[in-house]
């Protein structure tokens, strides 16, 4: 079976930008951009993803300037589970979080969902990934999809236990 | 037999769909690592945590929920806010802090 990362470039799920000058709500609407282009999310997906991090702050960025930005599961305009991966070169401005901490990000897995078990499986595999600083960084280094299979097949995840 | 043997434990999020089901899968590990079993485990979105919340045993959340559950330790839930949602190993120091680990 194919790893998350996998998908992504089979799928050709997968963005690259500079990042400068670029809003948080436009890197995530970029993000997403991968997901329209194959019809798994509508054009205006993102807008609800936008509307989220408005309401409850920066939460979908993790340690290590990982973003998972997502809505909940069978999301109006998701017509498909799948990952929309983006590597910005520069970080990308999410203001500050509830402790006043600076949060941004340079790696972005965009998620929609409409299949459970799917959804479930990337979930995990993400987990994972993000648990992996060698991988994020060679992730955030990729340019090209060769270099995202590169980065996997170099730094694989192991369980945390 | 060990403190969360038996015991309702809920994670939230902000949607249900992500963080809240990484936090449960993180659970899930250091449960199956210390040999407990929780009568139940589940995830859901705050909105609907914040009532369901008084049911459970334990509730964990990232940080950024802390206040939504403000008032939930009245009832005698534990509450555990997270700074990293997927990481077994804080949730694993996180119970200890709060004695519910051996």
């Amino acid at each position: 079976m194919s790893t998350v990362l996998q998908t992504i470039v089979e799928k050709k799920h997968y963005r690259f930008i500079d990042g400068e000058g670029v809003t948080w709500q436009d890197a995530i609407r970029l993000s997403a951009e991968s997901l329209v282009a194959d019809g798994s999310v509508d054009a205006d997906y993102y807008k609800q993803i936008v509307a989220c991090v408005e309401k409850y702050g920066p939460y979908v960025v993790f340690e290590h300037n990982v973003a998972m930005p997502h809505t909940q599961e069978n999301a109006t305009g998701a017509h498909k589970t799948g990952i929309g991966f983006m590597v910005s070169e520069k970080m990308i401005d999410f203001g500050e979080d509830e402790d006043g901490e600076k949060k941004e990000a340079n790696l972005f897995f965009t998620l929609s969902s409409t299949n459970p078990d799917e959804h479930m499986n990337n979930i995990q595999q993400l987990s994972a990934i993000f648990m992996n600083d060698a991988l994020l960084d060679a992730l955030a280094a990729a340019r090209t999809p060769e270099e995202i299979l590169e980065a996997e097949k170099k730094y694989p995840c192991e369980e945390e236990f | 037999m060990a403190k969360l043997d038996g015991k309702k434990l809920l994670a939230c999020c902000a949607n249900g769909a992500g963080s809240s089901l990484m936090m449960e899968n993180a659970i899930k590990k250091v449960m199956t690592k210390y040999g407990i079993k929780p009568s139940e485990l589940r995830h859901c979105p705050v909105s609907e945590g914040k009532t369901a919340a008084r049911n459970y045993d334990v509730v964990f959340c990232a940080r950024t929920f802390v206040k939504t559950f403000d008032g939930v330790e009245k009832n005698g839930t534990v509450l555990i806010p997270l700074k990293n949602v997927m990481s077994a190993q804080e949730i694993e120091a996180a119970l200890k802090e709060a004695d519910l680990l051996d």
